[in-house]
């Protein structure tokens, strides 16, 4: 457990830096725990999140890694699923799934990516 | 890897869902096989069929809605088929147009057959 | 023969635990290896290391114990022990948790898998 201020609230997260409450996401959070991950938010990412975190209402579950990736392509005109891994790295340098899943304040992934 | 090097595994989901976490944690294990390129079915049989049924709302039970992911099992998570067992779904008065996604219906016989070709069935 | 095992259920409540020990406990002195015993749903509390039973009561995780020294593998899927509390504090033996994929690999590498 471990814990921050953002605009006047408490934030708690687990000791991974992942949301207790998903309910406390907003963007500005969003910019926050990117912030913690060393992650600079720009408009690619923003895209990604915003996918994840429609996929997972309206699915209930978080995508494979396959999915994200097949989404990049389509997103960045990206030729081959090899060129997508590589820019989803280059956005999320410490493992896509984890980082994104965190900043986009879904729950950590129970898959390994 | 070639189809005879697959391994078929066949989840057999047999209780309705919500009373217990046995469909949570079923899907939640299917999900995750996916990802290891075997063979990997689903088949819902007893009460388990009430876990397609269309127009769940499970706000009220603070529950994640689990009949929202089956349509997206074999296309995002490589599950190879979604079975529905016929008479389980007749003897609860349901039908095909009843279901929150496309699955194929097989009569007990064939279901048997199915399950014979099966190298580990998970039942939950 | 290649037996995996799979335990939902919970000691005590359920006579699932026990059968399936009877049963390991019979292929293994009938010649049969067991290729492991992956703990899901409630069957992570097997492995709950604070379980004390009443004296002159079988006391299911030390049975479970004796298997793994006979060289019986156990595993505790991580996702399901997480959600119950059965984590590296709690758990008998942190090396035992491990996730869904074994679960996998022992329907893969085992003749036949059965559920309890």
């Amino acid at each position: 457990m471990a814990s921050f201020v953002y605009n006047g609230k408490t934030i708690e997260t687990d000791d991974e830096g992942y949301l207790q409450n998903l309910g406390d996401w907003d963007k500005g959070l969003a910019e926050v725990l990117a912030k913690q991950e060393n992650v600079e938010l720009t408009e690619k990412h923003w895209k990604l999140i915003e996918w994840i975190r429609e996929y997972f209402q309206k699915f209930q579950v978080a995508p494979a890694i396959k999915s994200l990736t097949k989404e990049v392509m389509a997103l960045e005109n990206l030729p081959d699923k090899k060129e997508a891994n590589k820019f989803v790295y280059e956005l999320f340098p410490e493992g896509p799934a984890k980082q994104l899943a965190k900043i986009a304040g879904l729950p950590k992934p129970t898959g390994c990516v | 890897m070639s189809e005879q090097e697959k391994t078929k595994v066949m989840f057999v989901c047999r209780t309705a869902p919500y009373g217990t976490i046995y469909e949570q944690e079923a899907i939640e294990a299917m999900v995750m096989f996916g990802a290891y390129e075997q063979d990997i079915s689903v088949t819902f049989t007893g009460d388990g069929v009430f876990s397609l049924k269309k127009g769940q709302d499970t706000s009220l039970l603070g529950k994640k809605n689990f009949s929202m992911t089956y349509p997206i099992l074999i296309d995002d998570f490589e599950i190879s088929h979604i079975y529905v067992e016929k008479e389980s779904l007749e003897e609860r008065g349901l039908t095909e147009s009843d279901l929150a996604t496309e699955v194929e219906i097989i009569d007990r016989n064939t279901l048997k057959q199915k399950m014979k070709e099966m190298k580990a069935l998970l039942p939950f | 023969m290649k037996f995996g095992i799979l335990i939902k259920e919970g000691p005590y409540m359920h006579q699932a635990m026990d059968t399936a020990y009877n049963f390991i406990l019979a292929a293994m002195e009938s010649g049969h290896e067991i290729t492991g015993v992956f703990f899901y749903n409630d069957g992570v509390y097997n492995r709950c290391a604070t379980l004390e039973p009443p004296r002159d009561e079988r006391n299911i995780m030390k049975l479970l114990t004796e298997l793994e020294l006979k060289g019986v593998r156990l595993i505790v899927c991580v996702a399901a022990g997480k959600r119950r509390g059965i984590v590296n504090q709690t758990v008998c033996k942190v090396e035992e948790i491990s996730g869904l994929g074994q679960l996998l690999e022992l329907c893969i590498t085992s003749d036949r898998t059965i559920t309890f």
